[in-house]
Parts: C-alpha cells; sequence; structure tokens
C-alpha cells in the first residue's frame, strides 16, 4: 500500500494542471504549427494568409541556400571554438579558485558576474571594447606594440569577436559546476594518491579527470546548445554582420522570420536545425541519467 | 632538496595568483569600462588613442534616459514581466513538481519526463517564436506585457518544475508520515508541512526564474516592439537604429546590468544552488 491514500490522487492531478496547459499552449502548440509551417508557401510580405502546401520544397531551398550554408559553418566555428575554450577555462580556474577562505570567495563571486549580465547588453559592451579605433582593446594592444585588427569589420576577425564574448560571458557556468563537482570528490582519495605518491598532475588524471568526466561531458552538451542557440549577444555585437560573415543558425532563422516575415523557410530552416538539436538532447540525456 | 621544494610551491602560489588577477581583471574592466563610457561627453567617444579616463564626468547620457519617457516606460515594463513571471512560475511550477513527485510514476514515465524538460529546455526557441507571435496576433495581445509574460512562461514553468521535482523526490516521505496519521488533507501537507522545508529551495528557483526573465530578449523581441517593450530591446536597439549613440547605449546598458549584479550579489548564494543544480543533480 502507497503511503498516500488513493483520493489524494486527484488532487496530484490538479496540482500539475496549470502547467501542463500552460507549456502544452505555449511550447508544443507551436511547435506543431511550426511543423505545419515549414510545408507551407507563406512570406507575410506577399500575404496575409498561408500560399499552400509545397511538400518539401522550403526544405530544398534552405539547404541550397548559400546564406543558410555559411550560418551553419559559422554556428559549428563559434560553437566549438568558444565551447572548447569555455571548457579548458572554466576547468582550469575552478581549480585555482577551490578553497573557503573569504579570498576565495570573493573571487569566486567577481568571476561569475559575467553570467548575470543581460547577453544583449554584454553585446553592446563588447562593441564599444572592440571599437578599432577608440575601443579598449585595441588601445592595450598598441601599449604593447601590437596593431589590433579591425574586431568588427573583418569577417574572421567578427567571429573571433563572438566566440570572445560567448567565452567572457560563459567561463563562469564551466567554473561554477565544476567547482561544485571538484569540491564533492572525497578528499581521503586524493589523500590515498598522495601517500602513494602520485603527483598532483598524475592523480588529476587519473584520479580526479575520470570522476568528473561525466559532469564535465554533461556541461559541454549543455554549453553547446546553449551558444548555438544564443540569439541577443550576436544581435547586439555584430548583428550578423559584417554581411552574413557572424551569421549563426538562431540569426539566420531569426532574421528570415521577423525581419524578411518569410515565414515558410523560416520554418524549414528552423527544423533543419531541430534535427540537429535533438540529437544533442538525446546525448544531454544519456549523460544525465548515468551515476556517478 | 626541501628547500628547492619551497622554493618552486612559493613560485607556483605566485603564478596562481597572478592568473587570478588577470581573471579577476579581465571580468572588472569591460565592465568599469562601460560605466565610464555612459560618463564620457559625446565628443570623447572616438578619439584617437581612446580618453579611458574621461577629463570631465557627464551625467547627460542620464539625464536624456530619464527625461525620454520611453525608458521609464522600458524600465517599468520589464519589472511588471520579471514579477508576474516569476509569481506565477513559482506558484504552478511548484505545485506541479510536487504532484509529479507524489504521484509514484512508473520510472519509464518518469524518464519521458525528464527528456521532456530537457528537450523544452535547450530545443531551437526560434522554431516556436514565430508560430507563437502568430498565435498573439490572433489573440490580439501583440505589443502587450502578457504577450512577453506567456512566452516566458513557456520556458521557466518546465525549468521550475524540473528543479523542484528533484528536490521534492529527495525529501524523505517520513516527513510527511505523521501529518497523514494526523488526517491532513493533501493540501495541508504541501502547504504546512512540505513547503517550510523546501523554501530555500523555492527561493533559489524564483531568483534564477526572475534573472532568466528579465534578461530574456527572444520572445520579447518577436511580440512586442512599442509600447510593451523592455529593456533588453532598447538596449539591443541601439545598434541597428541609424549610427551608434555611444553614450545612450552604454548608460542603458548600465541601467539594464547594474540591478541584477546588485540582485547577484545579495542572492548569490541561492543564484549558485539554482544555477549547479540543474547540472549537478536532475
Amino acid at each position: 500500500m502507497t503511503w498516500h491514500s488513493r483520493h489524494d490522487l486527484p488532487w496530484l492531478l490538479a496540482f500539475v494542471l496549470p502547467a501542463f496547459v500552460i507549456v502544452v499552449a505555449v511550447q508544443f502548440y507551436p511547435l506543431a504549427y511550426s511543423a505545419v509551417l515549414s510545408v507551407q508557401e507563406w512570406s507575410l510580405t506577399e500575404s496575409q494568409a498561408p500560399l499552400g502546401f509545397v511538400g518539401l520544397d522550403n526544405f530544398r531551398e534552405e539547404l541550397g541556400d548559400s546564406t543558410f550554408q555559411r550560418s551553419v559553418r559559422n554556428s559549428i566555428v563559434i560553437t566549438g571554438g568558444a565551447v572548447i575554450l569555455e571548457m579548458f577555462l572554466g576547468v582550469f580556474l575552478a581549480y585555482l579558485t577551490m578553497g573557503s577562505s573569504w579570498r576565495m570567495r570573493a573571487v569566486r563571486t567577481l568571476l561569475i558576474l559575467p553570467m548575470v549580465i543581460a547577453p544583449v547588453a554584454a553585446g553592446t559592451l563588447w562593441r564599444i571594447l572592440l571599437n578599432s579605433r577608440a575601443g579598449l582593446v585595441n588601445h592595450l594592444l598598441s601599449a604593447i606594440g601590437v596593431q589590433g585588427p579591425e574586431w568588427l569589420a573583418s569577417p574572421d576577425w567578427a567571429l573571433v569577436s563572438v566566440i570572445m564574448l560567448d567565452t567572457w560571458q560563459w567561463t563562469p557556468f564551466v567554473l561554477l559546476v565544476a567547482g561544485a563537482a571538484i569540491a564533492s570528490i572525497p578528499t581521503d582519495l586524493l589523500e590515498v594518491a598522495a601517500i602513494d605518491g602520485a603527483s598532483r598532475w598524475r592523480t588529476f588524471l587519473h584520479v580526479e579527470l575520470p570522476l568528473l568526466m561525466p559532469l564535465l561531458l554533461l556541461t559541454l552538451v549543455f554549453r553547446m546548445l546553449e551558444s548555438l542557440l544564443s540569439l541577443d549577444s550576436i544581435y547586439s555585437l555584430t548583428f550578423g554582420g559584417p554581411g552574413f560573415s557572424t551569421y549563426t543558425m538562431t540569426f539566420y532563422i531569426y532574421t528570415q522570420g521577423l525581419r524578411n516575415f518569410n515565414f515558410g523557410a523560416a520554418a524549414a530552416s528552423s527544423w533543419i536545425f531541430m534535427a540537429f538539436a535533438s540529437l544533442s538532447i538525446w546525448l544531454a540525456f544519456r549523460f544525465q541519467r548515468r551515476d556517478w | 632538496m626541501s628547500r628547492s621544494n619551497s622554493f618552486s610551491r612559493n613560485i607556483l602560489a605566485l603564478l596562481r595568483l597572478l592568473i587570478l588577477a588577470i581573471a579577476c581583471l579581465a571580468v572588472l574592466v569591460p565592465l568599469a569600462y562601460l560605466v565610464i563610457n555612459s560618463i564620457k561627453l559625446p565628443r570623447e567617444f572616438l578619439t584617437v588613442p581612446p580618453t579611458i579616463l574621461p577629463t570631465e564626468v557627464t551625467f547627460q547620457h542620464y539625464e536624456e534616459l530619464i527625461d525620454d519617457s520611453k525608458t521609464i516606460r522600458y524600465f517599468r515594463n520589464s519589472l511588471t514581466v520579471a514579477l508576474w513571471t516569476t509569481a506565477i512560475t513559482i506558484l504552478s511550477g511548484t505545485l506541479a513538481a510536487y504532484g509529479l513527485a507524489r504521484m509514484r510514476l512508473a520510472a519509464r514515465f518518469l524518464a519521458l519526463i525528464t527528456f521532456l524538460f530537457l528537450f523544452i529546455r535547450f530545443y531551437p526557441r526560434v522554431t516556436t517564436v514565430i508560430p507563437f507571435f502568430l498565435v498573439m496576433r490572433e489573440l490580439d495581445l501583440l505589443d502587450t506585457v502578457w504577450a512577453i509574460i506567456i512566452g516566458q512562461l513557456g520556458i521557466t514553468i518546465p525549468f521550475v518544475t524540473w528543479l523542484m521535482l528533484v528536490v521534492f523526490q529527495d525529501l524523505p516521505a517520513e516527513i510527511e508520515e505523521a501529518a497523514i496519521v494526523d488526517g491532513a488533507s493533501i493540501w495541508q501537507r504541501f502547504w504546512r508541512v512540505v513547503l517550510p522545508i523546501v523554501m530555500p529551495s523555492v527561493s533559489a528557483a524564483a531568483i534564477l526564474t526572475a534573472f532568466l526573465s528579465w534578461n530574456e530578449f527572444l520572445i520579447a523581441s518577436s511580440v512586442a516592439r512599442r509600447k510593451a517593450s523592455v529593456l533588453s530591446i532598447a538596449v539591443a536597439s541601439f545598434v541597428s537604429d541609424k549610427g551608434i549613440q555611444w553614450g545612450p547605449m552604454a548608460a542603458m546598458s548600465v541601467v539594464m546590468i547594474v540591478p541584477m549584479i546588485i540582485f547577484a550579489l545579495f542572492a548569490q548564494k541561492y543564484l549558485i544552488r539554482g544555477i549547479t543544480f540543474g547540472a549537478v543533480k536532475g
């Protein structure tokens, strides 16, 4: 017999109902709607209502579109670059800031500040820093004799700028999660390793890293997905520019849908994106359900 | 031997301090530079070499923002959206989590729910933004704070439900057993027994929700561009509009960032708990 009585069930269902209704109405209904849109011809500039079923034409057009292809490439470069940097820096800093002295606590508090800043504002902040003539970054570079690049005006450096911004803002997340994980490693394990004469580095490699790995993988997937989905910071840092050189998947779909009002095309490309994201989400799910 | 050992130990300690100092500067200097830019005279913006410290402090950018009735409205809208979103999310999310936790669902079903929560958190949200825009247009809610609130609820409710579900599952059953023996209804058990115990987690969830809502851009920018516009849209708008107005842009960013930094410093414990929780537990 369960420890709560049968007549609790209607109550429990009633507890779940409001949340359930809101989530279905705001998430699943629009999701289904968007699947329908993806096979329709509809551009708001031409018509107020969908112009009919076109099968997979939208998908074919999007996959062949050069801006779409470029956005995919940019997304891979930005997310790949930023997330790798964040993982290494985050774990490294987590080790350096270990300890419970008030100094280390203060340092940790300071280091996680970028994370609480609105991504749009972080974008404008870096736009000011990276201004090629009057920005602080190039000024500091020139102080050590380096001629700084035209950060936001050159296609390649603009990509680097976006990676820098993402790394600046989200390394703290890795720092936090890795820090919590490191702190939860039983100290006697480390003591045993030290008594056995293992060096600090070997202890890290053979004792700590295997213990941290599942959580680090999960953090990696989380960061990867969030970086892929981010729109705000690119919007205010580069607005996809110069030209299309920092268009990401998310930014491309956003402009297709809400600037060009090309609903069919936007829906189709977002479902292509969805296929990839779903795979990553499934991976996160697998990592998360492992016991450690 | 031991001497050279302590020597290299000192070098390492020094190196650690140095790296931490650089990391702290990398966080602080950009923030300070933003604040400095918001109190710089317009003529000092694009000088080469840049004026790092302004010769003269001016509050004209802030005065302009305050004189413009729009800024006050953005601020008020941001606050309204964050408060309503947080209140509704905590109420319905905590209840739903308790309901799910006490239903004694089969493991398979719980796994499915966990997957759905993950999916909702991470699928490309741009996918649903356009249909959501169309639905809001149909309901005549475009350009109202309610369009933003409803849209954000779709993100925050699953998030909070997920966080709280883990909290309730970890709660030992004995806590409620005494109340059951006393004949308390499930509502009384939830309200009088369980809720006071999990209050710290509820606070963490509330604080995180408020942050997400205040900083949110995608949904706000897709359903509200004029009357119901919020601070995130205002900050972003300086970029696409004719040229960049550096001073007002910096000042508006400061207006948006500072409340959150102060909030974060006070609520740090809860915030960190909320952020790490989703990843570490779950």
